[in-house]
């Protein structure tokens, strides 16, 4: 039901959030799966832990370029992987990415499977 | 008389019309010599009047109260009556569904019908469901039963191959083109016009012009012959040139394959991670030098791994277009098959 608003409240200095809402949630599971992934996922939370959870969501790509490292290195090897995280990372400092066709998700992220980058052209989807 | 007059006064307002009708009527009964010339001047009023109205209102029957009974009674003898799940009625709401698109359940109606009769109509449309349906290894298997049947093997076997065709399963297609075991002698020309586009469609082997496109209509030789050019001779890059093009200059290869943006990138991010190495080691500050010297080796690694990919994903996208063109093409001309009467 409306009521008429009083002038108390009609001029009274009203608590404004600035807090940007949370949007995403870290996984911080382990990787059990081999000795080197389990290094590898609790290197990621320390990072998770310390810098991204402080500074935020501000990775453009889908998954994000952390994600990514993991899930290179897991789709191949660790070799591999660290030269596809080399190449998303000089990726993410190109200013004009978004000129670039990569498809967009809802988010407003761009969908950048590690998948299509493993040098197998089976694998390479649109 | 006074019946009539009665119901009138409890089921309709009488009008001056059906008041001199039913005066008539009751003067005419009465049957008296001095009551003649009376009926004459009533029935010129009447006539002068209108009596259309007069006559509807006489003719009026009161409605008969329907007498409660059991609904669900009546229903179950409605049923038992018209016998609802009779092959015939369960042929008509299959064909009903099958008009409505819903094949899924019209196929469950024509197999009770066909449990009863062998009609090769029915078998035709249960297996035309599961061909609108995307089952297409169910249809193939049903079109097959119709393959000796005078009136619709043709027809049946021209659905066959084209079950197999839109399977996906090209390989299959082609082998069972060439074995000619279940060749409509009507249809030929569709089977093998379905056999060129299922070339066309597949990525892995494409035959001479000549063979490909004789199936085909001369108006479409000349869009068919640019598709086939551009599939035989695919505009493609190559991932060794884009490779050395990075080796040589970073952001070269990338330059190549057309990422403009990530080329100058990773030149710039290379050429000044190691501008920095350098004058750290110039400046006696290696520990930077070192840390610059590992960054630039990053940089430099990841450019030339990322030319190779930058190149494969060219290509791959060129050839997802181009498949896409061809499938549309076909798509709209529906695969150059005839329409089904059914």
């Amino acid at each position: 039901m409306l009521h008429a608003q009083p002038d108390k409240e009609k001029w009274g200095a009203k608590q404004i959030s600035y807090e940007l809402p949370i949007t995403h949630q870290h996984d911080y599971s382990v990787d059990k799966s081999t000795f080197g992934m389990t290094i590898l996922s609790f290197m990621r939370n320390i990072y998770y832990f310390l810098i991204s959870d402080l500074d935020g969501d501000n990775c453009p790509f889908y998954p994000s370029c952390s994600a990514f490292f993991i899930q290179s290195v897991k789709e191949t090897n660790i070799f591999k992987g660290g030269l596809m995280f080399a190449d998303r990372f000089t990726r993410d400092l190109n200013l004009f990415k978004d000129i670039n066709h990569y498809p967009i998700i809802k988010s407003g992220k761009f969908f950048d499977p590690p998948y299509n980058y493993t040098l197998n052209s089976q694998k390479i989807k649109f | 008389m006074t019946r009539l007059i009665i119901i009138h006064l409890i089921h309709r307002k009488l009008n001056f019309n059906t008041v001199l009708l039913l005066l008539i009527k009751l003067l005419k009964s009465i049957n008296r010599k001095n009551n003649l010339p009376v009926i004459l001047i009533l029935e010129c009023i009447l006539i002068i009047t209108g009596n259309n109205h007069a006559q509807q209102s006489l003719d009026y029957k009161p409605p008969i109260k329907a007498k409660k009974q059991n609904n669900l009674k009546n229903d179950t003898n409605l049923v038992k009556q018209k016998d609802l799940y009779s092959p015939k009625n369960r042929l008509k709401f299959g064909n009903y569904l099958y008009s409505e698109s819903d094949y899924l359940r019209a196929s469950g109606e024509y197999k009770e019908y066909l449990k009863n009769f062998d009609n090769d109509t029915v078998r035709f449309k249960y297996s035309l469901c599961f061909y609108r349906m995307g089952l297409f290894s169910e249809a193939a298997d049903n079109f097959k039963s119709l393959f000796f049947d005078p009136s619709l093997s043709e027809e049946a076997r021209l659905l066959f191959y084209e079950s197999h065709f839109f399977y996906d399963d090209y390989k299959t297609y082609h082998e069972l083109v060439e074995k000619e075991n279940y060749m409509p002698v009507v249809f030929k020309k569709e089977v093998d016009r379905l056999n060129s586009a299922a070339y066309f469609l597949d990525n892995s082997f494409l035959p001479d012009t000549t063979n490909l496109l004789r199936p085909f209509d001369d108006s479409v030789h000349f869009k068919l012959a640019d598709y086939y050019y551009r599939k035989k001779h695919t505009a493609s890059k190559s991932l060794t040139t884009a490779v050395l093009l990075s080796i040589v200059i970073p952001g070269a290869g990338k330059f190549y394959t057309g990422e403009v943006g990530d080329g100058v990138t990773s030149l710039i991010a290379t050429v000044v991670s190691a501008y920095l190495a350098a004058s750290n080691f110039h400046n006696d500050h290696n520990f930077r030098g070192w840390l610059f010297t590992g960054l630039t080796a990053f940089f430099y690694a990841g450019n030339i791994y990322g030319s190779a990919t930058s190149a494969q994903i060219y290509n791959a996208r060129i050839r997802f277009n181009l498949q896409s063109d061809i499938k549309l093409y076909f798509e709209q001309r529906n695969y150059f098959l005839p329409g089904l009467g059914f």
